[in-house]
């Protein structure tokens, strides 16, 4: 996928900036947090996963998503929304 | 405005929650502790343990399985072992054996959901997430009683007998359960409680004199240097020990004598702000008591209270008891009574709760009794006394 596809979606860059906050979520976390359904949550870290930004880790039926440490797109997020957020901080 | 001195160096070693590295009067338990876990320092993983700490309230439960789990990991780290404490106490988790799972799974994963799942899979979670960090954990059970009480045997088997289901993988978790008394163990069926019961260290109640040394202990810590008489430590340590409260208790006098030397801008903390504390915490000695006391116990009462007072003591001796008496009186115009009959009446102050006499000092002329007001201001006592004598007929 294109730096824009991924980019161009709302709920997508929602997850991103959540998962840099708060480090680990489950779907049934992130899908309440952001008031849409399951479905369509998985289906957003989906896209994220596969293009490598995100892993999970699976305990049972428990799927917790973070930020792939090793990837260097999700650093990017990271310094990105980091950023963003606090332009001050060196 | 203007902060006033204070008698305390650091109050937050007063706190509940605040574990001291050195425990006066337990060092023999914490070896023993020591000794019962070493194997998770030679042989990580090769077995688990399971130990019961059991005694009475501020016997020291919570601070020698806190101050063991912190001096083990503390340890483990050292020597490059992947061995944590996760303390718990049940019943502020309403002994649910799911949040108590739950509460140790976040110990490594924050963000673990918090519902949508049985204690039996979060469990499944919490050894599959030390197995991939190798870790190993000494899972404190402080207020075991509360899993029993809720969850019965069935939980507590499955906390003890997880290894069964796990053969030939390294051993994770071992148990360090502190309940008050083994009779709440017996809920438990036999299987579950002979896995539980191989272990046990039981905490034998502090005597005065070692409650004394803990309060020395914590009283370097948290006061300035010379604000606590050892008069006043002395109070304390029997005030607690009477009424069973143990180290806890004489730690929270502690403090809140302090707070009341602080409130009247004083250097030291005296006996009298002991007294005012415990009458804080507990029911003041009732009104009836005293008025159903006679003129001359009311008079013999009136002259303690009085000595007490003058020498800023938390004891005054018969003899100087009997000559604060002469002088009252003198004041309220009336015969002293004699020494066998005001020893009577001591005794019945004993017996009603009134005063302490149990302490014995040692003078130049031998043994004499001390005689202390463990529950109520001398002020308190004096006004009250003497509006009673005013409406005496």
């Amino acid at each position: 996928m294109n730096v824009e596809d991924i980019f161009s979606s709302r709920l997508r860059m929602k997850i991103l900036r959540m998962l840099v906050q708060v480090g680990e979520l489950n779907v049934s976390q992130i899908a309440r947090r952001l008031n849409v359904n399951f479905t369509t949550t998985s289906k957003h870290l989906k896209v994220l996963e596969d293009e490598g930004i995100l892993i999970h880790k699976e305990f049972g039926r428990i799927r917790l998503y973070r930020l792939n440490e090793h990837s260097p797109k999700a650093k990017v997020v990271q310094t990105l929304v980091e950023t963003w957020e606090h332009p001050n901080n060196k | 405005m203007l902060r006033r001195r204070s008698v305390f160096r650091d109050e937050t070693k007063l706190d509940i929650n605040y574990v001291p590295l050195r425990l006066p009067h337990r060092e023999a338990e914490l070896r023993l502790l020591m000794e019962f876990f070493n194997f998770a320092l030679q042989s990580p993983g090769k077995m688990a343990q399971r130990v019961l700490i059991t005694g009475n309230v501020g016997t020291g439960k919570t601070a020698l399985s806190q101050r063991f789990g912190a001096n083990i990991t503390t340890e483990a780290n050292k020597r490059g072992i992947g061995l944590c404490q996760v303390y718990v106490n049940c019943r502020e988790l309403r002994g649910s054996l799911f949040l108590i799972l739950q509460h140790a799974v976040t110990t490594f994963h924050p963000n673990f959901p918090k519902r949508g799942y049985s204690a039996e899979e979060i469990l499944t979670s919490f050894i599959q997430i030390l197995d991939e960090q190798n870790s190993h954990v000494i899972l404190i059970l402080d207020e075991f009683e509360s899993l029993i009480d809720r969850e019965g045997s069935e939980a507590v088997y499955k906390l003890t007998r997880l290894q069964e289901a796990r053969q030939n993988k390294p051993q994770r978790l071992s148990l360090l359960c502190v309940v008050r008394n083994l009779k709440s163990i017996s809920q438990l069926d036999a299987s579950t409680r002979s896995t539980l019961q191989s272990n046990v260290i039981n905490l034998e109640k502090y005597s005065k004199q070692q409650l004394v040394d803990i309060l020395k202990d914590r009283v370097s810590l948290a006061f300035n240097p010379i604000a606590v008489p050892e008069d006043t430590l002395d109070l304390i340590a029997e005030i607690a020990v009477s009424e069973s409260g143990g180290a806890r208790f004489g730690i929270e006098l502690l403090w809140r004598a302090g707070k009341y030397a602080d409130a009247g801008d004083l250097n030291t903390v005296p006996p009298e702000c002991v007294r005012k504390a415990v009458s804080s915490i507990i029911p003041e000695m009732r009104k009836s008591d005293l008025v159903n006391l006679g003129l001359h116990e009311k008079l013999f009462l009136l002259g303690i209270a009085r000595a007490l007072k003058k020498d800023e003591k938390a004891y005054v001796t018969f003899t100087e008891a009997e000559r604060s008496y002469a002088i009252v009186c003198e004041e309220f115009e009336t015969t002293p009574r004699s020494h066998t009959q005001l020893w009577k009446y001591l005794r019945s102050f004993s017996a009603i709760g009134i005063i302490s006499s149990e302490h014995v000092t040692e003078t130049s002329r031998g043994r004499s009794t001390g005689i202390s007001l463990p529950r109520i201001p001398t002020d308190d006592l004096e006004k009250e006394l003497k509006t009673l004598l005013e409406n005496q007929d």
